[in-house]
């Protein structure tokens, strides 16, 4: 017996409980009678919890006093943010100048202009930004935020800085209005875009080398007063530790995975050993280690500053547990990369830099961003060995003599900011996520 | 014409093939650990000359071929690709990487790269390519393969005969002298499998020297120059088409094919 259908069957509307908000609600908030009544318990304590913390909060809060007794005097039972307000430069700025915060201010400012290219739509060489911004920007960020004498080597970075900050812009501004690169518009100008390849590349390094020169010229007019970095504190020195982990970790952790995972059993057993010696110990530790320990084994007369040792000691730290987070996205990808990378010819590097690292990369974004947001987080702790992060400084409200005792309106202020910045850092990381999964899609 | 010994000089059988030869087997071994995948395998592959290798699972097929581009490394014994010693020497291996193709079972293509960019990564990177040429060649191979329509999109969004298709113009691009192709139509539904093996056969016709792993047996009766049969690590027959199907010598050859052949 054969059944032949003659015509497709067509397609109908969804039924309304698919697409209508109160189809929604039912399916999902009161398909049951015990559906119904948790949704109703849960609705109630959000309602109280968010009465109460709006009655003490804002309702009733002070927002202007001079000490903490006018703070009970005006409302006793009101969250005293006169406090916080009083402190707001501390926390963000530690004992940095007063008169000087425009640099802080400005550093922020530059580290912004430097990175914005990343995010436009069709500037070119992506990939050099990005580098600039992790080996380049933190020596202009690091003088600006010092001050004093540059030593030659700094003389040269700031230089170099400062010629990439205005070459990245300039490449900027090209590329978003005319979708071309910077070089091919300085050549077209000089109107040697025509010309062999071997005039262009000298022609190039000329314009390369004089703005160099001009680089050099201007810093060595700018010099700025010392801030010894005992005075630097708040979210401020927060975010100087935690960025310069962050960006220094991703590229320590690629070359630790890569270690780990190398042919060469040396590579692979010094790799392995720093990675589990580091994974092994808490933060905490190799703070204390950086910062008490280290200084006994150095040559006498070694002296470097505390900074120097956390940051370094928060680098080497992260770096490693970024290591075993990349060495689980490069198993994700299959033998089959590797094989087909290296019919076509490529070698290592190659294969790596261009089939499997950015196919690792973008399965390792939610755990990558994860372990920034920890390592923001962990900074917190340098506080213990006396340095005055945003945490230290928030405990230290309690301490100063006006505000004696506050101690639940700081903290909260700062749990707020962490959580602003970390959920700005994880949204992101959703963004990223879909937007580098979109090509891939089915 | 017969032979079930490798010592008898292909030559004569490869009706296509020059006399000129482009790969050498000497007394190839290959373990696993401590199991013995290649046993003394000699293999002498002509220029031009199209051959198809075929045998059960686990003898060793894809092992062979893949010895000769060195994504496996053999033990004993000498391979010789293009006048260059397969040996430790990188540079070695990569002049003869970048001379032979190869097309895998399950395509690898690159997936967070487009079509076009799968096509010219090599080019650009191993050989140098300028950017334009390598997208003008690439487009040239993709037109061969059928699929020009398809350069900027994703892998990911092909069927599977159009991936293997994009795997072939991937190799093509490389411009090599060889082509290896490891069973290119195993992981295929039957309705893609032919749009492939028409790709392969076209290629055939332009004079490419070709060693296919497959149980394609059409292909290997319209294609082949010569038809290799594998067991557990030897190369057990060896003939031209027509007779090795027609007029099967050893018993195990024998079996291989009433069991194929049946449906």
């Amino acid at each position: 017996m054969v059944v032949v259908r003659t015509q497709p069957t067509s397609s109908r509307t969804a039924p309304l409980s698919e697409t209508t908000v109160i189809g929604w609600l039912h399916k999902n908030l009161f398909s049951t009678v015990l559906n119904a009544v948790l949704t109703l318990i849960c609705l109630y304590i959000i309602y109280v919890v968010v009465k109460g913390l709006w009655i003490w909060g804002v309702a009733d809060a002070v927002w202007v006093a001079k000490d903490r007794r006018e703070c009970f005097d005006i409302s006793i039972d009101g969250a005293c943010w006169a406090g916080v307000i009083q402190w707001i430069d501390n926390i963000f700025y530690g004992r940095y100048p007063r008169t000087e915060l425009w640099r802080v201010n400005l550093g922020g400012l530059l580290l912004v202009l430097w990175m914005a290219p990343l995010w436009l739509p069709r500037v070119r060489a992506k990939i050099f930004i990005g580098l600039s911004t992790v080996f380049l920007y933190p020596f202009l960020a690091g003088y600006l935020f010092a001050g004093g004498d540059k030593s030659l080597f700094m003389q040269v970075m700031v230089t170099l800085a400062m010629v990439c900050l205005a070459g990245n812009t300039a490449h900027a501004i090209i590329g978003v209005s005319s979708g071309r690169g910077l070089p091919d518009t300085l050549l077209r100008w000089l109107g040697k875009d025509q010309a062999p390849e071997a005039t262009q590349r000298n022609t190039l390094l000329v314009l390369l080398a004089a703005a160099l020169a001009v680089g050099y010229a201007l810093q060595t007019g700018w010099t700025e007063e010392v801030v010894p970095w005992s005075k630097w504190g708040g979210m401020f020195l927060t975010l100087v530790i935690s960025g310069i982990g962050i960006a220094t970790a991703l590229p320590g952790g690629i070359i630790l995975a890569l270690g780990r995972r190398s042919k060469m059993p040396v590579i692979r057993v010094m790799s392995t050993a720093f990675i589990e010696l580091f994974r092994s110990v808490p933060l905490i530790t190799v703070l204390f280690m950086a910062t008490t320990m280290f200084p006994l084994f150095m040559p006498e007369g070694f002296v470097l500053n505390k900074l120097v040792q956390v940051i370094i000691a928060v680098s080497l730290f992260s770096a490693c547990y970024m290591a075993e987070t990349v060495r689980a996205g490069l198993q994700a990808i299959p033998r089959g990369q590797y094989e087909a990378a290296h019919t076509i010819g490529l070698g290592y590097w190659g294969m790596m830099g261009l089939i499997v690292m950015p196919q690792a990369l973008k399965h390792m974004i939610p755990n990558i961003v994860g372990s920034f947001i920890g390592l923001l987080k962990d900074t917190t702790l340098v506080s213990i060995i006396g340095l005055f992060d945003i945490l230290g400084m928030l405990r230290s409200v309690s301490q100063d003599v006006p505000w004696r005792g506050l101690h639940k309106e700081p903290l909260l202020f700062g749990a707020v900011v962490f959580f602003v910045v970390c959920s700005v850092m994880s949204k992101y990381s959703r963004h990223l996520e879909v937007k580098l999964s979109a090509g891939a899609k089915r | 014409m017969t032979s079930t010994d490798t010592q008898d000089t292909p030559g004569q059988l490869a009706s296509a093939a020059s006399t000129e030869v482009i790969i050498q087997l000497n007394k190839v071994n290959k373990w696993y650990g401590a199991f013995h995948a290649l046993k003394d395998i000699d293999l002498v592959v002509h220029k031009g000359e199209r051959i198809v290798v075929c045998g059960p699972s686990g003898s060793g097929k894809s092992t062979l071929i893949r010895c000769i581009n060195r994504l496996e490394e053999h033990q004993e014994g000498d391979i010789v690709v293009d006048g260059i010693l397969l040996d430790k020497n990188l540079k070695h291996i990569d002049h003869i990487r970048r001379e032979v193709g190869m097309v895998f079972q399950s395509f690898n293509l690159f997936p967070h790269l487009t079509v076009l960019e799968n096509l010219t990564l090599g080019p650009i990177w191993t050989r140098k390519t300028p950017k334009a040429e390598a997208q003008e060649a690439a487009m040239k191979y993709l037109t061969r393969v059928k699929i020009p329509e398809q350069a900027n999109k994703y892998p990911g969004q092909l069927s599977g005969g159009q991936q293997q298709r994009v795997a072939i113009a991937r190799s093509l691009c490389m411009n090599p002298k060889i082509m290896l192709f490891d069973e290119p139509t195993s992981a295929l539904d039957p309705e893609m499998i032919k749009e492939v093996l028409d790709v392969m056969i076209e290629l055939a016709d332009t004079g490419m020297t070709m060693i296919v792993v497959s149980h394609e047996m059409g292909f290997a009766k319209t294609v082949a120059d010569r038809v290799i049969f594998m067991d557990e690590g030897d190369i057990v027959e060896q003939n031209e088409p027509f007779e090795f199907f027609n007029n099967p010598q050893h018993p195990r050859t024998k079996l291989f094919l009433s069991q194929i052949l049946q449906h």
